[in-house]
C-alpha cells in the first residue's frame, strides 16, 4: 500500500507541485486560523504567556458574543440590508455582465473591444476610498457635478449625503460600475471557448444574433454561471465593507439604507476592540454563507444534476 | 481504497505545515527564556518599545546612540518601533492580542485606550514597580497625573508631564479680524458667536465662518464618561448623576443654536462627512473654531499655518480623566523585563539628557543649542521628527527658538488654576453591558455627526435619537453606570 502511495506521488508529483502553493495557502490562512474560532465563546483577556494560554484560559461565556448582533432593531436591518444588496448584485451583476460579455464577444472590430474591455475593468482596481471620493465629486451639496445640473434644470440642490431615498440605486450604480467589467471578463473567455462551427451551423439554418445568443451561448454558459452564482451566494451574508462605509462617507442618516452587518460589527467594536465579539460575526456569517451555498448546491442538484458544484 | 490514500496523503501534508508551524513557536519561546535569564547577568537587555507617530528615518540611528547613554546608565538598550497616528490603535490591538513582545507601550485615552486595556488585562500593574524603582517620577510629575490615571485603585501607566487641565478656546484667524474690525473680547457661549459669523457670512461669502469636522460637539459644561458617548456627569458638582447628554437642557439648547448657523451657512454644508478641516486652515479660508489648548499654543498654531491665529475660552479649565490620560506609557503584561522597563521609564522621565535626545535626535545632527535652554532644529531633524507630547515629561525639553524662558512656569501655572472634575479618578467598566455598549455606539454613529454640526433639525431627529438609544439599552449602562459611580463615590468620601 505504501508503495503504491510513492508511486502515484511520482506519477502525480509535477501536479502536486502546482497545487503547493495554493494548498499551504488555504492551510495558513483558511484552515489554521480554525481554531481560532473559540475565541468567540470566550471573553478574551491578555495574559504575559501569550496568545494561546490567553485564548485557552480566558473565561467561557456561551452564546454571550453572540448577543450583540441580535439584541437590537438595528439587527432586522442589518440583516435585511446585507442579504438584499447582495441578492440586487448577484442578480443585477449577472445579467450585467453576461450582456456585456455577449456585447464585447460580437464587436467585430478587436482593437476596440480590447479598448472598452480595459475601460470597463479599470474601476474594478480602484480601492473604495477613491471610488468614494468620485462619488463624493458627484454629490457634493455646494460644489458636486449632479447638483449643478439639476440647478440648470432650475431644480433644488438635494442634499444627497442626508437622504436615504435614492442611496440603494446609487449604491448597485457604484457597485455594478466597479464590479461587472471584471465579472465580465470571465464570461468572455467561456464564450470565446466555444466552438465557432455552432453558430455557422445556426447561421446556415437561417438563425438570427438573438437566437444564437438564447440557443447557443447562454445554454453553453450555464454551467459557469451556476458555479458563479453559487460562489456569490456563499458570500450573501459578507457585505462589501468599502462600499457601504466609504461611498455614503460614514454619514449616519443614510444608515437605514448602508448599514450592513460589517459597518455595524465595526462600528460597534471599534472603541473596544473585544476580539470574542469579532470572532462571534464572523463565525456567523461563514455558518450562514455555508449552510446557503449547501442548500442551494441542493436545489440545484434536483433540477439539474450535472450543474452542481459538488 | 484510493479515496483512503487521498486522505493519507493530505492528513501527512497538513502535519508536516502544522509541525513546521509548531517548531517555529516553539523556537521562539527558547529565544525569550534565554533572554531571560540573561538579564540577571552583565548582558545588556533590550527593551521594546512601540510609540505612536509617523515613522522616521532616523530611529534607529537614534535609538542607537541612546541606547549607548542607556546601557551606561541602567544597563539596558532601547528599541523603539513607531506605528503611524491612524494604523496605531488597530494594530497595537492585534500586537497585543497576539502576544507580540513588546515592554514598554503608548496608550492614551484617544489612541489604544488606556482604561479599557487596562481591563482587558494589557498592563502590567505598577505600584510596587513604581514605589522600588520609580521614585523620581513621582518627585517630578504633577501628583494630579499619577492619581488620576489609576485604574480601580491602581496605577498602570506613567502619564507624561504636559498640560494637566481640559480648556476649550475659539480660535480666530486673526487676519479676518483685523480686516473686518471685529471685537472678539466678549466672546465666550456659544450663542455669543453670531453677530461675527453673521459679519463674516456677509462679507467674506468664499469664507467657511464655523469651520468643523465630524467629530465636532458643541461645549457643553458636562463631563462624558467615555468619550463622545452620550453618558455624561454635571460638572459643577452639584450631584453626581449620570444622564444622557442628549436629555439636557444646556445640550438641546446647543444643538437648536447649531441647527439655526447650519441653516443661515455659517457652517460648511457637508461638515457632518467631513474628517479634517486641514485643507481650510491651509488656504486660510476660515474664521473661528474650536480647539484645545494649552499655554503658548497661539505660537505653535500661528507657526505652523502662517498667519495669526488668536483665542478665547470657551469653557473654564477642568481636569477630566480624558486630560489626564491623555498619554500615558505602560509596561506590557508580557514584557520579560519590568524592572528595567521601569528603570528606563524613571529615568525618560527625571533626566533631561535622555529626554532630549529621545525628542530631538543627536545634538550637531537634528538640532543644535542656541544657548543654554534654547534649541534649533537643523535640516536633517525632518528625518527625526517626533511627537513630544507621547515621549514623557515635556519640562524636561529643551526651549524652542523664540520660547519665553518661562514656558515651563506658564505650563505649571496652568496645571496648578485647573478645577478637576467631580468625576475625575472614576473610570467606567463597560464589561457587563458590553452588548449594550455596542448598540448604543451604533445609535451613537448614526445621529451624532448630523445633529452635533446642526446638519439636521433637532425639533425631530433628537426626539428620534434618544428614542433610539433607550431602545439599544442606554438606560441599562447608564443604570450600570451609576451604580459604580456611587460605588465609588462611597469609597472616595
Amino acid at each position: 500500500m505504501a508503495g503504491s502511495f510513492f508511486r502515484r506521488f511520482n506519477r502525480n508529483k509535477v501536479l502536486l507541485l502546482m497545487v503547493l502553493p495554493g494548498a499551504v495557502w488555504f492551510l495558513c490562512f483558511s484552515y489554521l486560523p480554525l481554531v481560532g474560532t473559540i475565541a468567540a465563546f470566550k471573553e478574551y483577556r491578555f495574559s504575559r504567556h501569550g496568545f494561546w494560554y490567553s485564548l485557552i484560559h480566558s473565561k467561557n461565556v456561551g452564546w454571550d458574543n453572540f448577543k450583540f448582533l441580535f439584541n437590537t432593531d438595528a439587527a432586522l436591518t442589518i440583516t435585511r440590508n446585507t442579504l438584499l444588496y447582495n441578492i440586487a448584485f448577484i442578480v443585477l451583476g449577472l445579467v450585467c455582465s453576461v450582456a456585456l460579455a455577449i456585447l464585447l464577444s460580437e464587436l467585430a472590430n478587436k482593437k476596440l473591444a480590447k479598448l472598452y474591455q480595459t475601460g470597463m475593468f479599470l474601476p474594478y482596481f480602484l480601492s473604495w476610498v477613491i471610488v468614494g471620493y468620485f462619488a463624493f465629486s458627484f454629490l457634493s451639496m455646494d460644489r458636486g457635478l449632479l447638483n449643478h445640473i439639476l440647478g440648470y434644470f432650475g431644480v433644488d440642490s438635494m442634499q444627497w449625503y442626508s437622504d436615504p431615498t435614492y442611496w440603494p440605486y446609487i449604491l448597485i450604480f457604484v457597485y455594478l460600475w466597479k464590479s461587472i467589467g471584471y465579472s465580465s471578463v470571465v464570461y468572455l473567455a467561456s464564450i470565446l471557448g466555444i466552438d465557432k462551427s455552432l453558430y455557422e451551423a445556426a447561421m446556415i439554418d437561417g438563425a438570427s444574433k438573438l437566437q444564437q445568443v438564447r440557443n447557443i451561448t447562454l445554454p453553453l454558459l450555464k454551467p459557469i454561471i451556476i458555479i458563479m452564482t453559487l460562489l456569490a451566494v456563499g458570500k450573501i451574508f459578507y457585505a462589501d465593507f468599502g462600499l457601504f462605509y466609504q461611498v455614503p462617507r460614514d454619514s449616519g442618516t443614510l444608515y437605514s439604507v448602508t448599514n450592513v452587518i460589517d459597518t455595524y460589527v465595526y462600528r460597534g467594536l471599534k472603541t473596544t476592540g473585544e476580539i470574542g465579539m469579532s470572532t462571534a460575526a464572523g463565525l456567523y456569517q461563514s455558518v450562514v454563507g455555508f449552510v446557503l451555498v449547501m442548500v442551494s448546491n441542493y436545489v440545484v442538484r434536483k433540477l439539474d444534476k450535472d450543474s452542481a458544484l459538488f | 481504497m484510493s479515496k483512503f490514500k487521498k486522505r493519507a496523503g493530505l492528513a501527512l501534508a497538513a502535519t508536516t505545515a502544522f509541525s513546521i508551524i509548531l517548531s517555529g513557536c516553539g523556537s521562539n519561546n527558547g529565544n525569550e527564556a534565554s533572554s531571560g535569564s540573561g538579564s540577571g547577568s552583565e548582558k545588556p537587555v533590550e527593551l521594546i518599545w512601540y510609540t505612536i507617530g509617523t515613522p522616521q528615518k532616523d530611529v534607529d540611528t537614534v535609538m542607537a546612540e541612546v541606547s549607548k547613554y542607556t546601557q551606561e546608565k541602567i544597563n539596558a538598550t532601547i528599541k523603539m518601533k513607531m506605528i503611524d497616528w491612524g494604523d496605531y490603535t488597530q494594530k497595537m490591538q492585534v500586537l497585543v492580542a497576539s502576544g507580540e513582545p513588546m515592554d514598554i507601550l503608548f496608550t492614551s485615552a484617544g489612541g489604544f485606550d488606556y482604561v479599557q486595556n487596562v481591563r482587558k488585562g494589557a498592563f502590567l500593574e505598577l505600584d510596587d514597580l513604581l514605589a522600588k524603582y520609580g521614585q523620581g517620577i513621582v518627585d517630578t510629575i504633577d501628583p494630579g497625573f499619577l492619581s488620576g490615571s489609576k485604574v480601580d485603585g491602581h496605577n498602570y501607566g506613567i502619564p507624561a508631564n504636559k498640560e494637566l487641565p481640559q480648556l476649550e478656546v475659539w480660535r480666530f484667524n486673526q487676519n479676518l479680524v483685523d480686516k473686518y474690525q471685529l471685537d472678539t473680547s466678549g466672546v465666550k457661549t456659544l450663542e455669543s458667536l453670531e453677530p461675527l459669523l453673521a459679519a463674516i457670512k456677509e462679507k467674506e461669502p468664499e469664507v467657511t465662518p464655523f469651520a468643523m469636522d465630524k467629530n465636532y460637539v458643541p461645549y457643553v459644561p458636562y463631563d462624558y464618561l467615555v468619550t463622545n458617548m452620550p453618558m455624561a456627569v454635571k460638572l459643577d458638582g452639584s450631584e453626581l448623576k449620570v444622564v444622557n447628554i442628549l436629555e439636557t437642557d444646556e445640550m438641546k439648547a446647543a444643538l437648536d443654536t447649531m441647527h439655526k448657523y447650519y441653516m443661515a451657512g455659517y457652517v460648511a454644508p457637508e461638515a457632518a462627512t467631513t474628517g479634517s478641516t486641514s485643507d481650510l486652515t491651509t488656504s486660510g479660508k476660515w474664521f473661528l473654531d474650536r480647539a484645545q489648548t494649552q499655554p503658548l499654543a497661539e505660537n505653535l498654531w500661528s507657526a505652523s499655518y502662517g498667519y495669526p491665529v488668536t483665542t478665547t475660552p470657551a469653557s473654564d479649565a477642568i481636569i477630566t480623566n480624558t486630560s489626564v490620560q491623555g498619554s500615558v506609557m505602560a509596561i506590557s503584561a508580557n514584557s520579560e523585563h519590568p524592572e528595567k522597563a521601569m528603570e528606563f521609564l524613571n529615568l525618560l522621565n527625571t533626566d533631561a539628557k535622555l529626554r532630549n535626545m529621545i525628542d530631538s535626535g543627536i545634538e550637531g545632527t537634528h538640532y543644535e543649542m542656541i544657548d543654554a535652554t534654547h534649541m534649533k532644529n537643523l535640516d536633517a531633524s525632518q528625518n527625526y521628527n517626533m511627537p513630544s507630547y507621547s515621549l514623557g515629561n515635556n519640562m524636561l525639553l529643551y526651549l524652542n527658538e523664540g520660547d519665553p524662558d518661562d514656558k515651563w512656569e506658564q505650563f505649571k501655572k496652568f496645571n496648578a488654576e485647573g478645577v478637576a472634575s467631580p468625576i475625575l479618578g472614576f473610570n467606567f467598566d463597560s464589561t457587563k453591558v458590553a452588548t449594550e455598549m455596542t448598540a448604543v455606539q451604533n445609535v451613537k454613529e448614526q445621529f451624532w455627526s448630523s445633529l452635533m454640526t446642526g446638519t439636521v433639525d433637532p425639533a425631530t431627529y433628537l426626539p428620534k435619537a434618544i428614542e433610539e438609544f433607550k431602545k439599544a439599552g442606554l438606560d441599562k449602562v447608564i443604570a450600570e453606570a451609576q451604580s459604580q459611580l456611587d460605588a465609588w463615590a462611597a469609597e472616595n468620601k
